[in-house]
């Protein structure tokens, strides 16, 4: 027998209730605020570091328009270096199939059946 | 031609408090829809680590956004949103991960007794039924599409409306109907051989 429609809702409404343990939340939120602060402090680093950088490139002088250059220049040369070519083919010599046609048994020719009149109807039709 | 008019959030003064750096007001849209997002992701997942692991990725994602909430709907909605959005993504890839798809009767999962409900006051044999009947329920939800287990989810557990659903999956109410309509069938019919009158 099949539950009803409202039955089974009845049954399903029944986990409304299921909720984490007593305590979950507040644990919850500790590691949500710990893993925020690692977060922020990784962003912190890594904005530093690229501070850094564009000071060190911007007190640089004239010279960082060469270093620009190389660094261009290098980036260019690894990715021709690094870019996936296509797979060389090798000219395989073609052969011939080892495969040898079979000929059908021969049909038995036409005029080779009987098609004498004694296995004809009245109206020339097949008599078995 | 008039629009209408939307009632204000709720939550806007939570949110904007947040959005200006309160912590504090963040928490508490954390302790207020927490409850409710974790029986979604729970209900869909079935696995309490995986269901931690996703609620606090939701809760960054959304303090991270915030920002670029512009009320458009409710906070409640846009969370709900951003739930369902990872929820379905993790799932994707960890049927990928481990080959092993949730709707596999064999999985462990579908057995957790963390699954069944034990609050129903009733008597032992009663109880003893209705647990053996949860389980059965669960392999039967397990087996669900996960568009239409979320439908489920979402409807008869979480208890929301057809019309907040096809808000959340941006659908129209129509499909939710079609969804709720197709899975309440299959369950019925998972629960054809194990369902007592007693109940």
């Amino acid at each position: 027998m099949k539950p009803s429609v409202e039955q089974l809702e009845n049954l399903l409404a029944l986990r409304r209730d299921d909720r984490p343990e007593e305590g979950y939340w507040q644990d919850f939120l500790c590691e949500f605020h710990h893993r925020q602060r690692e977060r922020a402090v990784v962003k912190s680093k890594l904005a530093n570091f690229f501070g850094r950088v564009a000071v060190w490139f911007s007190d640089l002088g004239p010279s960082k328009w060469a270093y620009g250059g190389g660094v261009a220049y290098a980036t260019v040369a690894a990715l021709a270096l690094l870019m996936p070519r296509g797979v060389d083919v090798e000219n395989i010599p073609a052969s011939p199939v080892n495969y040898q046609v079979v000929p059908a048994p021969a049909l038995e020719p036409l005029d080779q059946l009987d098609l004498s009149p004694s296995t004809h109807g009245s109206a020339g039709e097949q008599v078995f | 031609m008039f629009r209408q008019s939307r009632p204000p959030d709720p939550d806007q003064d939570l949110v904007t408090r947040a959005r200006d750096g309160d912590t504090r007001a963040f928490d508490a849209l954390i302790l207020k829809y927490g409850d409710k997002l974790y029986g979604l992701v729970y209900h869909m997942t079935s696995h309490k680590e995986d269901t931690h692991d996703l609620l606090q990725e939701i809760f960054a994602r959304a303090y991270q956004s915030l920002k670029s909430f512009r009320g458009n709907s409710n906070f409640y909605t846009w969370i709900y949103q951003i739930a369902v959005n990872l929820t379905l993504n993790f799932l994707k890839k960890r049927k990928r991960r481990t080959g092993l798809s949730l709707n596999d009767p064999g999985s462990p999962v579908q057995h957790d007794p963390a699954l069944v409900d034990t609050t129903h006051e009733a008597n032992p044999e009663q109880q003893t039924n209705l647990k053996e009947l949860q389980l059965k329920l669960n392999e039967a939800i397990m087996k669900l599409s996960e568009p239409h287990r979320m439908v489920v989810t979402m409807f008869d557990i979480q208890g929301m409306s057809h019309g907040e659903i096809a808000k959340v999956l941006q659908t129209s109410e129509g499909t939710v109907r079609s969804r709720l309509h197709y899975a309440h069938l299959h369950l019925q019919c998972a629960l054809q051989d194990s369902w007592n009158e007693r109940f």
